[in-house]
């Protein structure tokens, strides 16, 4: 653990490691023979383990303890796995950097002037710079496959319902999946078979039917997409790596992309506003010391436990969803999402799969100016589809480009995890992923039993 | 957004906005509105709407009591509390 700790300190990807004593006795009654057994892993710190801390990276929640874990930490726990600490993030999970955590800033072990992408960006700067093999993080409308992008990381966005929510801090309860950052598709597809599945707890949860996982097509975008240079050499790179692995390519057009963010956006903030409203100070988290009445007890302690883009989105949630706009916006953002889940599905009729950028830049500096928070919002037209239509997709790391990785998304039908994972392997045979040079190589345990 | 508008949402929404934060928040709020515009030029009026990516129909089970232990645990996370009540400042 100290060695842990010493490694982060010029990353700073956790926001509290379990306590020397606490590992220790849990590595001890750890299920030994479980299919994790070994294994180490980080969790988002907007997901509950007991006994630690569940801060959302917001002041709003700074101080609060967890009474219970999720279930996907249950599960990973139970498989023999060992949780070492909780991992920064966005508030709440909203941003594409991890700066917009309040508690702490994290650096991208590629390039420490750099941001590691976000939400999950502590996720995935943990398993960059070896910490863990792999960490759990939360995706809405691109959180694990963004970070993965920029940290050169596995990430899994499973298909909607698929892993238990119970546990997870609600932001867009429609959307967000708990997903999965690691260092190779082994260890993700492992993960993936022991958090999965249908729980009581989550009355959105769904078994898993597994769908077919042969895959022969792949389709991906033509023309001009909007990509940094480096980030259209990778996707090149991909497309012929996907050649030379005997995949046929095919070039389709995704009209709808760029009309998905503003619909996403719709329902993210829309749900957000709802999701939100429990934070008043009453019965946990931060109370403003200052309130003489009821009402400014809940107003004050939410004006100052959330930071600025947490009020955006309230702002515009309650704006969107007020009587009299609500048809104008929310309801007209659920007919695009159809409009959306239509245009993928037509694809997958002519091809098994689809093949995007995660995000148009490799990881930028933090306080880049040329891509704030509204050009950040816009550029996550690649990886919101995938929430609004429910279908799983994984970033995969295919390149480094003037010193940063950049990855790429394999998105399939609902169900088809496998698909991806087989597809995911065969890229890794022809683009071997490169190892972080700031990773504790050789110090960790990467291949589960 | 004009400024009264921002202002009776804050109130909806709970938040007590001083007016520096206001200003601040004024512009990214109107930024976004202008963009959400563009789902004005799709033609929505054969499409329903999606509500939830896979969820087709509620899901119920029995409703068997299970023992809940941990409420004081839970009542101690209040900002404040007392004989196992939360505490608030005065309503009436």
């Amino acid at each position: 653990m100290t060695e842990l700790k010493e490694h982060d300190k010029d990353i700073n990807s956790f926001l509290e490691f379990a306590s020397e004593d606490a590992a220790a006795s849990v590595a001890a009654s750890a299920n030994q023979d479980g299919p994790l057994a070994g294994l180490t892993f980080g969790v988002k710190d907007n997901i509950a383990v007991e006994g630690m801390h569940l801060t959302c990276g917001s002041k709003m929640l700074k101080d609060f303890v967890s009474p219970y874990d999720a279930t996907a930490v249950r599960k990973l726990k139970e498989a023999g796995a060992v949780c070492v600490g909780k991992t920064n993030l966005d508030e709440f999970g909203m941003g594409s950097s991890t700066d917009n955590s309040a508690l702490a800033v994290t650096n991208n072990p590629w390039d420490l002037e750099c941001v590691c992408g976000g939400s999950s960006g502590g996720s995935a700067a943990a398993v960059a710079a070896g910490l863990v093999p792999f960490a759990l993080g939360t995706d809405t409308g691109g959180s694990v496959r963004q970070p993965a992008s920029f940290c050169g990381v596995y990430g899994l966005k499973p298909t909607y319902g698929v892993v238990s929510r119970f546990g997870l801090v609600a932001y867009a309860s429609s959307l967000e999946v708990c997903g999965i950052l690691a260092d190779s598709v082994d260890t993700t597809r492992k993960v993936f078979e022991v958090i999965k599945g249908k729980d009581g707890s989550d009355q959105t949860s769904i078994d898993h039917i597994p769908a077919s996982a042969d895959a022969e097509t792949v389709a991906v975008l033509a023309g001009d997409l909007g990509l940094k240079p480096e980030v259209e050499t990778a996707y090149k790179k991909a497309v012929d790596g996907l050649k030379s692995s005997g995949m046929k390519i095919i070039e389709v057009e995704l009209p709808m992309l760029d009309y998905g963010i503003a619909a996403y956006y719709t329902i993210a903030m829309a749900e957000a506003s709802a999701n939100l409203a429990r934070y008043n100070g009453v019965r946990y988290g931060h109370r403003s010391a200052e309130a003489g009445s009821f009402e400014d007890l809940m107003r004050m302690s939410r004006d100052e436990g959330f930071g600025d883009e947490v009020k955006l989105r309230i702002l515009l949630g309650t704006y969107v969803l007020r009587s009299g706009f609500q048809d104008q916006y929310y309801t007209r953002a659920q007919k695009i999402r159809t409009a959306v889940r239509n245009e993928f599905d037509g694809v997958f009729t002519k091809a098994d799969m689809i093949m995007l950028p995660a995000f148009p830049t490799a990881a930028f500096k933090h306080g880049d100016q040329s891509l704030d928070q509204f050009q950040q919002k816009l550029a996550d037209k690649f990886t919101v589809a995938a929430n609004l239509s429910g279908m799983p997709a994984m970033s995969v790391p295919v390149s480094v480009e003037n010193g940063l990785p950049v990855g790429m998304q394999l998105m399939a039908p609902v169900f088809a995890e496998e698909r991806i994972f087989k597809v995911a392997e065969k890229l890794a045979e022809v683009l071997p992923p490169a190892a972080c040079p700031l990773s504790m190589a050789g110090q960790r345990t990467t291949e589960a039993k | 957004m004009e400024k009264d508008d921002l202002l009776i949402t804050a109130a909806q929404a709970q938040l007590a906005l001083s007016a520096e934060e206001a200003g601040r928040l004024e512009t990214a709020v109107s930024e976004m509105l202008d963009y959400f515009e563009m789902m004005n030029e799709v033609d929505v009026s054969n499409l329903p709407p999606t509500t939830h990516a896979l969820v087709r129909e509620n899901a119920l089970r029995e409703d068997n009591p299970n023992p809940n232990n941990n409420q004081e645990d839970l009542v101690n996370r209040a900002p404040e509390n007392e004989d196992n009540f939360i505490v608030i400042p005065n309503v009436l």
